[in-house]
């Protein structure tokens, strides 16, 4: 493959680097971590933390693609797990935003065991600025690994998303870390017939973790974002994510004609297609920022 | 005494005459010999045939018979020999003897039964057309002598005398003058495939609108075509309806199917012509030779079964590599060749491919209600198993998503739906465009297109080169995908009656790109 592999240093709890935030955990706190990456000086001063479910939903993805975005427009660095889901989906989105992102792993940095997908990622995030963590070196990843990790993830951040989390689940553990290390807990409600909304809802109900939800305004005036005469289909989308046959059939058009113009709204940007369903971008929906 | 029968062997589908010679010997030890590459059934035709004479209430000599089918180089197989075998036996024990020119020179084709009866017989189509080639002699019309529940398969063939054979006795009587065998009538092709009802009528499936109009494109410029979508939406109504939205087989077309039914052996007793486009939906357990064709004397597999008709692969990606690879040959050149030992065979296997997967491998990525329980990798795994060469030679990528029933009952009225019947119509018109457009180019659809064509008759205004200059960029298509792009697009614009693709044209077919 094409990727070189990244280089590999060790802070201890004596070094300058060495996050502060770290020894809230107290005995339980690492005795040194390994990295890869450019550790930058203010790289944990506003940090947060993103878990969510290795199966993230469609919905969830959703969550990701509005909420990412605005933490890392407010400067903050994003920490999550480097698994596959909703960790590498928020790490990439962060990427794409422009931000720095912190990959915690669940198993040795140097452990042999690593898929080259995941290697691959590794070096992307390092190219883009952000670092790869682990607290050993060569420890393969197991049930217990990750729990651990899990534990580092909340130490490191002030605050901690929580997407989606099935009642017993990483996501979870993380949040109930964050909990006992006073850390502000958000997480986002899901549908009630999703079992990885499960754990996220139940949190809120217990009153501990804060119900995220986006900020309001403005939904209802997307001013003219369509230079043509789309408003139809566009009115549709804002309120439901649709396919293209509901489409067809609610403006009673032939799906050949909603097909062809669906198509020239993609191009432009207007809307989105994921898996045959059409929404409209996260930034359409909301107010032209500031 | 020696005594010539002609007899039709064929090789795929290629008839090649047989003489079949039996000599009973004046004198030596009883006993009776078959040689000339004679496969095991022909072997046995020795018990069969004895006791089939000793049985209709005639003699089988008690003498030395010999028996040679020629030509000597070519494997022969299975049951059809057991009826020139015994006619020759008994012409050269002067049990039938043919004074009247008229009967001279039949050819005679035919398992027998124990009984002396004859069984069906596959490839007696091959023999009606093989008689028609080859008339020996000039002023009569070429006759064959056929099972009488096969024989209707031979009545198509139009200038020859075909006599429904009941059995040994019957045949010998006919034979003798004693009493005659009418020869059946000729059945009008033409007459048999008009009004051929459609199986499946597309207006009986609710909702799914942008998949019918992707199986309307398909038919229409001879795409083919994948659908996606989760278990239980209908993609297997979809594709068993594509079939009758096809043109009606013409009368060549008929025989070219019927032909490949008759040496399958796969027509119904009695039936005479495949009068519908095949449908041929096999397994993902099928192997290899299954589906392409097979065996030492090699028989026609799924995909020639499906000549002019639709082949339909459900679960696409459970089939092996190995088989998905097997299409490629027909896909490009609309026929397959199969070698093996005994024989190098070509079938025609010119159909149209749809083809359906889950968009993972549990089928619920996307479902509405339904959670999907697979992993990112397992997808990635799942849909990596039909990359490649085939992907790349289906033209129309569709969604088929879950319909919620509750939704279409409020906004879908059935009777607003298009029937096969109509689309048909469409589809014919189309193709007659295309046939116009390409009649110096020896191919018929637009799906047939190579790369010079597709420049030649998909060419672009500014602003629709530019759309598709856009998508290839925006979506990441490949060269190939982009070809594949105007060909529909060239489609879409005959479907619309126009000359020029337009940009709506090209931005309808953007919908029907590759999904990864």
């Amino acid at each position: 493959m094409g990727y070189t592999i990244f280089v590999i240093r060790k802070v201890r709890p004596e070094d300058r680097l060495w996050p502060k935030k770290i020894g809230n955990l107290g005995r339980g706190a690492p005795k040194q971590l390994w990295y890869g990456g450019k550790w930058g000086d203010r790289l944990f001063e506003k940090c947060a933390a993103v878990v969510g479910s290795r199966r993230m939903t469609e919905y969830g993805r959703r969550v990701l693609e509005k909420l990412v975005p605005m933490l890392v427009n407010g400067g903050w660095t994003i920490v999550s797990g480097m698994m596959y889901g909703t960790d590498q989906y928020a790490h990439r989105l962060t990427m794409d935003c422009g931000g720095k992102t912190v990959g915690v792993l669940g198993y040795g940095i140097k452990y042999q065991g690593i898929m080259n997908d995941d290697l691959g990622f590794m070096n992307m995030i390092i190219d883009s600025g952000g670092l790869i963590l682990s607290e050993w070196e060569d420890q393969a990843g197991t049930l217990w690994t990750f729990p651990m990790r899990d534990r580092i993830m909340a130490a490191l951040a002030q605050e901690i998303y929580v997407t989606e989390a099935a009642i017993k689940s990483g996501a979870l553990i993380t949040a109930e870390w964050g909990k006992k290390l006073g850390r502000k807990v958000w997480a986002v409600p899901g549908p009630i017939t999703s079992r990885v909304s499960e754990g996220t809802n139940k949190i809120i109900t217990e009153g501990w973790a804060t119900m995220w939800v986006p900020e309001m305004e403005d939904q209802k005036a997307p001013g003219r974002l369509s230079d043509s005469n789309n408003t139809d289909i566009y009115s549709l989308l804002q309120n439901e994510t649709l396919k293209i046959d509901e489409i067809a059939r609610k403006l009673s058009m032939q799906v050949a004609e909603v097909g062809s113009r669906l198509t020239m709204m993609q191009m432009t940007g207007e809307v989105e297609e994921k898996n045959g369903k059409y929404y409209l971008p996260v930034n359409r929906q909301r107010a032209p920022d500031k | 005494m020696l005594v010539k029968v002609r007899s039709v062997a064929y090789v795929g589908l290629v008839p090649v005459p047989v003489e079949v010679e039996v000599d009973v010997a004046a004198q030596g030890f009883p006993g009776m010999t078959v040689v000339g590459l004679a496969g095991k059934a022909v072997e046995e035709a020795r018990e069969r045939v004895k006791t089939a004479i000793n049985n209709s209430g005639m003699d089988f000599p008690p003498k030395k018979i010999t028996v040679n089918l020629a030509p000597a180089d070519l494997p022969k197989d299975g049951g059809a020999y057991d009826l020139p075998i015994a006619v020759g036996i008994l012409m050269a024990s002067g049990q039938i003897q043919i004074s009247n020119d008229k009967f001279t020179n039949g050819i005679y084709y035919g398992e027998l039964s124990l009984d002396g009866s004859l069984r069906a017989t596959k490839g007696v189509l091959l023999v009606g057309l093989y008689a028609k080639q080859k008339s020996p002699v000039p002023n009569h019309k070429p006759q064959i002598y056929v099972p009488i529940e096969s024989a209707n398969e031979a009545a198509v063939v139009e200038g020859i005398n075909v006599f429904p054979v009941r059995n040994l006795k019957e045949l010998a009587d006919h034979l003798n003058e004693v009493k005659l065998i009418e020869p059946l009538n000729h059945l009008d092709v033409e007459e048999m495939v008009e009004g051929s009802p459609v199986d499946f009528d597309l207006a009986e499936v609710a909702g799914q609108e942008q998949a019918k109009r992707a199986l309307t494109i398909a038919a229409a410029g001879g795409h083919n075509l994948l659908m996606w979508g989760p278990p239980g939406t209908g993609k297997t109504m979809l594709a068993r309806a594509m079939p009758g939205i096809l043109p009606p087989l013409s009368p060549a077309e008929a025989l070219e199917v019927t032909r490949i039914y008759s040496v399958a052996g796969l027509l119904e007793t009695g039936e005479s012509l495949m009068r519908r486009r095949p449908f041929r939906s096999p397994h993902h357990g099928i192997s290899a030779a299954g589906m392409v064709g097979g065996g030492t004397n090699p028989l026609p597999g799924e995909v020639s079964l499906a000549h002019l008709g639709v082949l339909f692969l459900d679960e696409m990606a459970e089939f092996p590599r190995s088989v998905l690879e097997g299409l490629r040959q027909p896909m490009e050149d609309g026929r397959v060749g199969i070698v093996r030992a005994a024989a190098h065979v070509e079938y025609p296997a010119s159909f149209s491919l749809v083809a359906a997967v889950n968009p993972c491998p549990c089928g619920y990525l996307g479902h509405p209600h339904k959670e999907c329980k697979c992993t990112e990798k397992q997808i990635r795994k799942y849909r990596a198993r039909m990359s490649g060469p085939i992907l790349d030679r289906i033209d129309l990528h569709v969604n088929v998503p879950m319909v919620e029933i509750e939704k279409l009952q409020i906004t879908n009225d059935k009777s607003q739906n298009a029937s096969s019947k109509e689309i048909r119509d469409k589809v014919v018109a189309v193709r007659k465009m295309q046939e116009k457009r390409f009649l110096e180019e020896g191919i018929f659809t637009n799906s047939q297109m190579r790369n010079k064509q597709v420049k030649k008759f998909g060419q672009l205004d500014a602003e629709t080169g530019r759309l598709l200059r856009l998508a290839v960029e925006k979506f990441d298509l490949s060269a190939r995908a982009y070809f594949r792009l105007i060909k529909v697009a060239r489609t879409i614009a005959d479907l619309a009656g126009e000359e020029n693709i337009r940009t709506r044209h090209m931005a309808e077919a953007l919908q029907y790109k590759q999904i990864t």
